[in-house]
């Protein structure tokens, strides 16, 4: 009787909390691997004759038949075959492919089992294609083909590998490249990442030539020289160090977690940009960090993705669909599914940067920590919480999302510096009245009843709120400089300091005061430019709420930081020029 | 289907000791089911393909 993989309830519970023991992550990854022969066996099923190239179906067949073989062996040769991220992509996009009725790439298998098999020492002889010149051996690394030809013929005795007549070496030597070795004519071995720390060993490829694995929104990149190789293992190592130093219950698992980093070209220099995929369990994309802890950070960010992706095959914990919401670390609306998968991931980011302001000495350093760690642990909650109101949510998706929460919790009670919390407080309400400015449509029925009433001189309290819902672009709002430079003041200190020092900055004067501290002046700066203007003012209106917020409590401050969109679209039905703050304190 | 005592039965069925070239003899059971239940959530994911595959 077949039986489903059983995930215990301790497990779930140490994941929900965005923890998880190796052991615990191996229960994901064996569920991992019968994920892959069920889809192995879903396109075996799938895979006929018509509409397929005859050579791949065979291809196909005789890699299938090898993987047999390999289980027949009983040394658990397949394991490395079926956890390997590469097969993962694959398989997911053969379904997908045969899902759409267009042609699958059935013929790539033969190069995953025959890698496998390799690996193993298993003699077999296979058809492989050859593409751009290339024998692909997935986890290992490809063998050049000097001959034109889209075939060749893949022979191993269990000790040599020839690939068709004219080349043969060793199996040994077909590995990755760990930067140890000698050279092999013809072969390129995957760069593989050895890092030690502490007695932890964290083997990990870069991989940059397996197309399956050129699946995330930036391309991968192409190719590495020696060069870029060796600074991905320095900095790998240097962020192995950080982890391992500082945040064991991240490094422990690390290895089981992460096998293959799939470097990303970056739209430009300073972006850094990463990603996971549930199709590819195991793997995740980064383009370059800029130092060992930015990179550090950015592994427990993407392992937290893993971990989810690997719960989400085995239980489902969020439908699918539902209005899209707010997410406090994203520009635009995410659906449901995209919120937990934020929220989990900020609960491992908020738990590194607790321990990481602790471990920091240089004094930018340690306001960096601070603030990243005050402005995440403050998002949990509200994130948590606007998850349990989509109603997306499964039984199991309650609970997890419950016990993740109980963990922000415990992280709010952590005592931190008045400074980081203002500057992190400030970044918070910034990102989100922008985001509702932008995003949050108002009913301009409703709107136009408010301003009459507003001229009437009737009480604001008696008057019904307008619907609202979120749209893609209701307003535009750009990226403003008063934005980054207020970020810049935790994430680049020093930078900050010399633009400020400077007279390059392009800031209007309210901005200038507003980022100088001299809030009043900014407040009366903002509300004349706002009342001086027929035109609607934006960025203006979150400024005026950013010097507000600085100012001791007040019933406008509130009205600002809580319906902000409401008051800007009354405000510009009556026309504009008029002081916002009369308008404020009606809404107060 | 939660018992935390035991903990979740999951939607994976558990394959690991059933020879690949086994798997067809498990006809129209949970294994197919559990296939159609796993192609429903790519299609409702939308996971994409991978930039090769989307261009072939």
């Amino acid at each position: 009787m077949l039986t489903s993989h059983l995930l215990p309830d301790a497990a779930f519970r140490v994941l929900a909390e965005g923890t998880g023991s190796p052991a615990t992550i191996r229960l994901l990854h064996e569920a991992q691997l019968s994920k892959h022969l069920m889809l192995l066996h879903a396109i075996a099923e799938a895979a006929s004759p018509s509409g397929a190239p005859a050579e791949g179906l065979a291809a196909f067949r005789a890699g299938y038949a090898l993987l047999a073989d390999l289980q027949a062996t009983g040394e658990g040769a397949e394991e490395w075959l079926l956890g390997l991220p590469h097969l993962g992509s694959w398989a997911h996009d053969c379904l997908i492919r045969l899902e759409q009725g267009s042609a699958a790439d059935f013929a790539h298998f033969a190069c995953l089992v025959a890698a496998a098999a390799i690996r193993s020492g298993l003699p077999f002889e296979l058809d492989v294609p050859v593409r751009d010149g290339r024998v692909q051996l997935p986890g290992l690394g490809f063998v050049r083909i000097t001959d034109e030809c889209s075939w060749i013929r893949l022979c191993c005795d269990g000790d040599r590998v020839a690939v068709g007549p004219q080349w043969e070496t060793n199996r040994q030597y077909l590995v990755p490249d760990d930067g140890s070795g000698g050279s092999i004519p013809q072969w390129s071995g995957t760069p593989m990442i050895r890092a030690i720390a502490d007695g932890l060993v964290w083997h990990v490829l870069l991989e940059t030539e397996d197309r399956y694995l050129d699946r995330y929104t930036l391309p991968m990149a192409a190719g590495l020289s020696a060069e870029e190789v060796r600074h991905w293992r320095h900095c790998a190592q240097a962020a192995w160090e950080v982890l391992v130093q500082n945040h064991r219950w991240a490094a422990e698992p690390m290895p089981d977690v992460v096998s293959v980093i799939v470097p990303l070209t970056p739209q430009c220099d300073t972006d850094l940009v990463s990603a996971t995929t549930p199709a590819a369990f195991g793997a995740i994309a980064t383009s370059w960090p800029p130092d060992p802890v930015t990179m550090a950070e950015t592994l427990v960010h993407e392992s937290q993705h893993v971990k989810l992706c690997g719960v989400l095959d085995m239980v489902p914990l969020i439908a699918s669909g539902g209005e899209k919401v707010y997410a406090p670390w994203r520009q635009d609306p995410r659906p449901a599914s995209g919120l937990l998968q934020g929220v989990y991931a900020h609960l491992g980011i908020t738990r590194f940067w607790n321990a990481q302001r602790h471990a920091e000495t240089d004094p930018d350093s340690i306001l960096r920590a601070q603030v990243h760690f005050a402005r995440w642990r403050a998002m949990i909650d509200p994130a948590a919480q606007t998850l349990l109101r989509t109603g997306c949510l499964t039984e199991a998706g309650v609970r997890f999302v419950d016990l993740l929460r109980a963990q922000g919790k415990l992280l709010e009670a952590e005592p931190i510096a008045g400074e980081a919390r203002e500057i992190a407080a400030q970044a918070v309400l910034d990102h989100r009245l922008t985001w509702q400015v932008r995003h949050v449509a108002i009913d301009k029925a409703g709107v136009a009843s408010l301003a009459a009433a507003y001229r009437r001189g009737e009480s604001a309290r008696e008057q019904t709120r307008p619907r609202a819902w979120i749209e893609a672009e209701t307003r535009k709002v750009d990226p403003t400089v008063r934005s980054r430079l207020l970020n810049m003041r935790y994430l680049a200190p020093a930078r900050y300091r010399e633009l400020c020092a400077g007279e390059t900055l392009v800031l209007s004067e309210p901005d200038r005061l507003l980022v100088d501290g001299r809030v009043t002046a900014a407040v009366q700066a903002y509300c004349d430019d706002i009342a001086a203007s027929a035109d609607p003012q934006p960025d203006a209106w979150i400024g005026l709420a950013l010097a507000l917020h600085q100012l001791p409590p007040s019933p406008v401050q509130v009205a600002f930081a809580s319906e902000l969109a409401l008051m800007f679209d009354v405000h510009s039905h009556l026309g504009g020029r008029r002081n916002p703050l009369d308008l404020a304190s009606w809404f107060a | 289907m939660t018992s935390q005592e035991q903990g979740l039965k999951t939607l994976i069925p558990d394959l690991r000791n059933i020879p690949v070239d086994r798997l067809a003899e498990l006809g129209s059971s949970a294994l197919a089911r559990s296939i159609a239940l796993y192609r429903e959530r790519l299609k409702e994911n939308g996971v994409p393909l991978s930039s090769f595959q989307a261009r072939i």
